[in-house]
């Protein structure tokens, strides 16, 4: 199982030079960017580059005459993502405070929380997508995003005081609890329909 | 004689495509070659084999285990060389040892430079540069570092040329050598397997029309060819397929017996080779064969 968490490495040796180039861009051309959507930028890099590499047919066919289950994939799939986003927030932490830039522990939950959460819509999805159509499945998601995100925001703006007066009345550390429990469900479910997913995937 | 491989009424059904079934067994320690037109259901059989497909019906059983809580037990003890690269196209051989090794208990990093040596295959240059012979060595070579006691490979002469294709034969009569291992691999090239294979296994249509030792193969079957009288309705039922010209007839059976007691000396009977047999075998009915 540490095999398959280290094999991402392994294949994405080159892209990994990027990495810390890229923070630093945020770091000092995004100032005005929040902290918490660099760590979000910083934990997501990793895990889906390498999954961009597992999309193709002939790895999946590689790995599944390894001595390896389908359920060992799947799992090294969602611990290994854990792991690199844990590791990729202590670099960028080190990179923020050897840099003087300002971030709080509320930075670095927030970044991790909304990270986990694109894992676990993107992975199923992707497992269920047939090789070659991610691509577009990412750019439609985006322009969804985009579309829909003006309906949000009015959206938001007009329910945004008894929002705000509810979260106000509950503790701060009920709110991150209660987050955090939300995200782990979330990535456990998600973990429980890829795991489906990849079982019944044929190559 | 123990059996590596056994499939008992195998059945997998695709929209355009089924094997129906598929009854099979490959003897260990012999190379059982593996024919049958392009669609016929090789690469289908072989995926089974390796568990990237799961049968609607029947069993498959490999080292007499199913795949089921064995999986990984059974992979340990399997390499395989697929007629398409499935190693990651970026990386260098060192870089895919670093993935594929620690995969496997038995691997031996010296047997893997020795057969990195001997394949003269580079240790860092991309896949992606790899003639489609040297990406079928790199595969063959870490089969062989984890000392796998059943080798499968798709079409590995496929593409390769005719010099490369006898090297490789050299080099699959060596490592068959020790008589522990067993080889199973597809071809539609049959010259090879007349060179090389023990066994026989025919494919057509998703059906096996045959399971055999290559003796046994070249013992039933022949080309007959004599006169056009010589065809009534008894003699036709001795041939899979009838070819006609004006005078004369050419024809394949699978009964070389019969045929000397019933035509004798009145008909020339022929050798059959591979080819032979899936030429005339294509437009044959199944239960002739």
């Amino acid at each position: 199982m540490t095999n398959l968490i280290r094999r991402d490495l392994i294949i994405q040796k080159f892209q990994l030079y990027l990495f810390i180039p890229c923070i630093l861009f945020f770091i000092f051309a995004g100032s005005h960017m929040s902290a918490f959507f660099i760590f979000v930028f910083a934990g997501f890099f990793i895990p889906i580059n390498a999954y961009s590499y597992d999309e193709k047919a002939e790895t999946n066919i590689l790995l599944n005459s390894l001595p390896y289950t389908r359920t060992q994939i799947i799992a090294s799939r969602y611990i290994g993502a854990i792991f690199y986003m844990a590791v990729s927030i202590i670099i960028t932490t080190a990179l923020f405070y050897v840099f003087n830039r300002p971030f709080t522990w509320a930075d670095i939950a927030i970044g991790a929380g909304i990270t986990l959460t694109l894992f676990s819509f993107s992975f199923p999805l992707f497992y269920l997508l047939k090789p070659g159509n991610i691509g577009t499945a990412v750019t439609i998601g985006f322009i969804l995003f985009v579309v829909l995100s003006g309906p949000a925001v009015i959206f938001f703006e007009e329910y945004l005081t008894p929002v705000v007066d509810f979260l106000v009345s509950v503790s701060s550390s009920a709110i991150y609890l209660s987050s955090a429990g939300i995200v782990t469900a979330l990535y456990a479910a998600s973990w429980i329909i890829s795991q489906i997913i990849y079982q019944r995937k044929t190559f | 004689m123990e059996n590596i491989v056994e499939f008992k009424n195998v059945t997998k059904r695709f929209k355009d495509f089924s094997l129906e079934n598929i009854n099979l067994q490959i003897k260990q320690g012999y190379v059982t070659g593996f024919v049958g037109a392009n669609g016929a259901g090789k690469s289908t059989t072989m995926k089974l084999m390796m568990n990237l497909l799961q049968a609607d019906a029947g069993e498959v059983k490999i080292f007499g285990m199913n795949y089921a809580g064995n999986e990984k037990e059974i992979k340990e003890r399997m390499g395989f060389v697929y007629d398409s690269n499935v190693f990651y196209e970026s990386l260098n051989l060192k870089d895919i040892r670093r993935i594929i090794a620690p995969a496997y208990k038995n691997w031996d990093d010296k047997t893997f430079y020795h057969y990195i040596k001997i394949f003269e295959l580079p240790l860092n240059k991309a896949i992606k540069t790899f003639s489609k012979g040297m990406q079928m060595k790199a595969s063959l070579a870490m089969a062989l570092s984890h000392d796998a006691e059943f080798i499968m490979m798709d079409e590995p002469t496929a593409g390769l040329d005719p010099v490369f294709r006898r090297e490789l034969l050299d080099i699959l009569q060596d490592i068959m050598e020790n008589g522990r291992r067993t080889l199973f691999f597809s071809t539609h090239i049959t010259s090879d397997l007349e060179r090389i294979a023990d066994y026989i296994t025919f494919i057509q249509k998703g059906k096996i029309l045959f399971n055999d030792s290559m003796e046994d193969v070249q013992n039933r079957y022949a080309l007959v060819k004599g006169s056009i009288d010589l065809l009534n309705r008894d003699t036709e039922k001795l041939f899979i397929k009838t070819e006609r010209s004006s005078y004369d007839f050419q024809a394949l059976t699978n009964d070389v017996a019969e045929v000397k007691t019933l035509l004798g000396n009145r008909v020339v009977i022929e050798e059959a080779t591979l080819e032979d047999i899936m030429f005339y075998a294509k437009g044959a009915k199944h239960q002739n064969v």
